[in-house]
């Protein structure tokens, strides 16, 4: 099990090193001058220069991606940073005498890591709110659906599912908006807030949102893998041996359910982290999908770079967590390990 | 039955909520009456409250000596305060400086700056901040994109090379006097002094452009501790030792962030903001339509021309002939249907606002006849044989007014293939050489002079490989001499005769086709007292006081509550005299 873990961490590694490398080439393949992003549409062609000098942005693309690439991960021992030109190590986050530096981002002004350790937990803070009413709602609306099929509760479920799956999460999201927050005024209407109650307070609504969004596919998964479970030859021993239809819907066959469950959530989680764009801009979460955003439009390559890093760094961490979770869940799994 | 229950129903149920949805965020919801003043026929201003405002935008630094433009560049104006300032007419008034004089060749400037004047750090303002702050701003490690407007100053072009350790031609002459020197007259230079790398910074800020440094200035707002979280919001409190008595009359002002126009008319219908300018169409037509809100909306110019550049290097466009056609084509009065009451149309280069502006020039005119004749003579009347690229920006009316501008052309055998770009390979393309043809463009004034819009589009200075605000490549050598006459010229009067004719010769050899400029529409509650509309700066707040009854203020849930509450303030404003 060691050796499958250890593999998959190399192939991780192999695939943040290919991202970071695509997305550095095509970030400069775009046609777009950071420089003129810096200094502004009136500014003259002498200060746009003397900018793109500054970041140094007027040296080949090779040489860049050499330092970028150099830079990414070093080791420097503690007293050797400290003695060290200041300027050398200020993009760097330190972890003992490794350093990552993803850069200096031109339109935050500060570096990259600075950027999104103050992003990042946000983001968190929403995927993990928003998983959660994933996964409450879409398993009680899955398991209630399969409680009874075919009744009005399914039928119901069902119809609820078409819809939050069809409802794109803008649409969900102002209508919540508009309801809890402009007409009942039960909510605020966006921000993050400032002391912790209000950055709870805060996160109901675009939780909610998402929540409602991907609930629906939960509630859909759940409820067509707990009928076909309930098909399967152990459950219906269950059954001839005396066991309920509920206890064996939550004994029996929920627990095949919930590793299909698991992989969407790791996937789900890992991409929320990375940002939820639509939601993050609507609400004025002040997460890395609002940020995206914006590093998108003003093409600030370190920042996109970094970003697109942070997001496929979770998705593939999320992986493989979710992988170390199959085998504890599913005995056939440690057999085949 | 079976597949009414599995299909239809479901079916409705998607249409029942779509329709309930699109339905719902208040799209069609009548305005909530605003919030009357609570003593309106009492002129005299109020101390307290705090002004809350937000933007769609957001903000990089409020460093003046980095400030891109766009809201940062209306926002400093209220930390930092300059030698001298723009009026809300647009004229030159004095800010810092008590007085100035300027010597009959033009070349020297010398400023008196009043005395006991102090920052934020409460430190007194002396002539040896006013050459600090410069230096620093123009020093050649500052990303300052405006730097080379000061290159009439002596000594700069020793200074950004790194060659000299000072701007020669700044002196103190004294602890409260200092002096300029120009390598040439230059009749821009004493706006240049109330634009932002002019601006003087706390000492605190040191000598070189540092990114840690906390906004610290002699506006009349300061920065409150942690009050910029970036992306979030600015909070500025009043500098009680602002040089002005009395002002400003506010607490302070809080500025919300990346603000979405529909929540910002939420909030100020709600009252937890005060003033609003980032209406949609809709809600802009809503506020117009409402006479409860008359006495508080008003239109507010944005200073910026709109138009269609077109690439003289390129054919077509490297006939003049196709070029008067194109702007003969332009119909700008449907043009301006598109933003009902906010769009001007326009033929020639300087919005109203700008000294210069001739009511009585014709400009270009919409002329379809003329428009075809212009095409015979240029030897086209079968038009262009190929598609012309046409770039343009997918935001605003941009893809509309692409749409009316390839139909009016279209007679004349000019078709545009419309692309849409992102806004920053809409710049690298249009600012290159040879890449665009015919372009949307606009341009909005860095300060309010004459030669802020003639000289980056139309100069030969302005024109590079790369970096062009030329983005026509437009050059004319009697066009050239008028420019650089009138930017030496002292006398106003000569400068306006001097700029008449210029305008004359880019409407006749259009470089351009000049088509609208741009309003916005102002709404605010009516216990906002003392806000009017200025030639330069979008929030001209050190005269804004607020006039509300602190129990009748409305109070909405969220955040504006708390954010009173920072200021140590209850609901409302504080209306004590």
């Amino acid at each position: 099990m060691i050796r499958r873990l250890v593999r998959r961490l190399g192939s991780a590694l192999l695939v943040l090193w290919a991202v970071a490398t695509l997305t550095f080439v095509i970030a400069d393949l775009l046609p777009s001058d950071p420089a003129r992003m810096i200094a502004g549409p009136t500014a003259r062609a002498a200060d746009v220069a003397r900018i793109r000098a500054q970041i140094g942005a007027d040296r080949p693309l090779a040489v860049r991606y050499g330092l970028y690439l150099r830079h990414l991960v070093h080791v420097t021992e503690p007293a050797a940073a400290a003695a060290a030109n200041k300027t050398e190590h200020a993009d760097c986050a330190s972890f003992g005498p490794l350093h990552l530096d993803l850069g200096h981002s031109y339109t935050q002004r500060k570096p990259v890591v600075a950027v999104l350790a103050d992003r990042a937990p946000r983001s968190l803070l929403l995927a993990v709110g928003a998983v959660t009413v994933q996964l409450f709602v879409g398993l009680l609306a899955g398991l209630l659906a399969a409680f009874r099929p075919r009744s009005w509760l399914d039928r119901t479920t069902i119809a609820a599912t078409v819809v939050g799956t069809s409802v794109p999460t803008y649409l969900i999201g102002l209508t919540l908006q508009y309801a809890l927050g402009h007409r009942l005024h039960l909510l605020p209407l966006d921000g993050f807030g400032r002391t912790d109650g209000e950055h709870l307070v805060s996160l109901i609504l675009p939780a909610l949102t998402l929540g409602i969004f991907g609930a629906a596919y939960y509630a859909r998964l759940v409820r067509d893998d707990l009928l076909a479970a309930m098909r399967q030859d152990f459950v219906r021993t269950a059954r001839a041996k005396g066991a309920s239809r509920l206890r064996t819907l939550l004994h029996h066959a929920l627990r095949t359910t919930l590793v299909p469950v698991l992989t969407v959530v790791g996937l789900e989680l890992g991409a929320l982290v990375g940002g939820a764009v639509v939601v993050e801009t609507l609400f004025r979460w002040p997460g890395i999908g609002a940020l995206a955003v914006s590093s998108l439009l003003d093409h600030d390559g370190p920042l996109i770079l970094g970003i697109t890093l942070t997001t496929s760094a979770c998705i593939v961490m999320s992986n493989l967590v979710v992988d170390a979770m199959y085998v504890l869940l599913d005995p056939r799994m440690r057999r085949a390990s | 039955m079976s597949w009414i229950r599995e299909r239809l129903l479901p079916a409705l149920a998607v249409a029942l909520a779509a329709g309930l949805l699109a339905s719902a965020p208040g799209c069609h919801e009548p305005l909530q009456a605003p919030e009357a003043a609570a003593h309106p026929d009492d002129l005299t201003p109020r101390r307290g409250g705090v002004l809350h405002l937000a933007t769609i935008d957001d903000i990089r630094s409020l460093d003046p000596a980095a400030v891109l433009g766009g809201t940062e560049a209306q926002l400093d104006p209220l930390i930092y305060a300059g030698l001298v300032d723009i009026a809300a007419d647009g004229s030159l008034a004095p800010d810092l400086a008590e007085s100035w004089d300027v010597s009959a060749d033009g070349l020297v400037y010398r400023f008196v700056l009043r005395r006991g004047a102090r920052f934020h750090d409460d430190s007194e303002v002396t002539a040896a901040d006013v050459k600090r702050s410069l230096e620093r701003a123009l020093h050649p490690s500052t990303p300052d994109p405006y730097a080379s407007f000061y290159e009439s100053l002596a000594g700069y072009a020793d200074y950004v090379a790194g060659k000299a350790p000072h701007l020669a031609g700044v002196e103190i002459t004294g602890p409260y006097e200092v002096t300029f020197r120009l390598d040439h007259p230059d009749a821009t230079f004493p706006k240049l002094l109330a634009l932002l790398p002019a601006r003087l910074v706390c000492p605190g800020a040191g000598e070189r452009y540092d990114e840690s440094f906390v906004a610290c200035g002699a506006g009349p707002f300061k920065m409150t501790p942690g009050g910029w979280e970036r992306g979030r919001q600015l909070t500025l409190v009043r500098h009680e030792g602002y040089f002005r008595p009395g002002l400003p009359y506010l607490d302070g002002m809080n500025m919300i962030f990346s603000m979405p126009a529909l929540t910002q008319r939420f909030k100020l219908e709600s009252g937890a903001l005060d003033v609003v300018s980032e209406l949609s169409g809709p809600d802009a037509t809503g506020f117009r339509a409402d006479a409860r809100w008359a006495s508080s909306r008003a239109v507010e110019p944005f200073r910026q021309v709109w138009g269609e550049a077109m690439n003289v290097e390129t054919p077509p466009f490297d006939n003049v002939e196709v070029r008067r056609a194109v702007a003969a084509a332009l119909d700008r009065e449907q043009w301006a249907k598109l933003k009902p009451g906010l769009l001007r149309p326009t033929g020639q280069l300087l919005p109203p606002t700008i000294e210069g502006f001739r009511a009585d020039l014709p400009g270009q005119v919409y002329d379809p006849a003329a428009a075809r004749a212009h095409m015979v003579k240029a030897g086209l009347a079968g038009g262009w044989p190929k598609p012309i690229p046409y770039l343009i920006v997918k935001q605003d009316i941009n893809e509309l007014t692409a749409q009316l501008l390839a139909e009016e052309l279209a007679p004349l055998g000019l078709h545009l293939d419309i692309r849409l770009a992102s806004y920053p390979t809409f710049m690298a393309r249009t600012h290159a050489r040879g890449h665009a043809a015919i372009s949307h463009q606009g341009w909005q004034q860095d300060y309010p002079d004459a030669s802020d819009f003639f000289e980056p589009l139309f100069s030969r200075a302005a024109i590079s490989d790369t970096d062009s605000n030329n983005m026509s490549f437009f050059v004319d050598d009697r066009l050239e001499t008028l420019m650089t006459r009138a930017h030496r010229e002292i006398s106003p009067e000569v400068r306006r005769a001097l700029y008449d004719e210029a305008g004359s010769i880019v409407v006749d050899r259009a470089p351009w086709a000049f088509a609208f400029d741009v309003s916005s529409l102002r709404v605010w509650q009516p216990y906002v007292r003392g806000l009017r509309s200025h030639a330069q700066y979008q929030y001209p707040i050190a005269t804004v006081w607020l006039d509300r009854d602190p129990r009748e203020g409305k109070l909405a849930l969220g955040f504006g509550r708390e954010e009173r509450a920072g200021f140590g303030l209850t609901s409302g404003s504080g209306s004590a005299r």
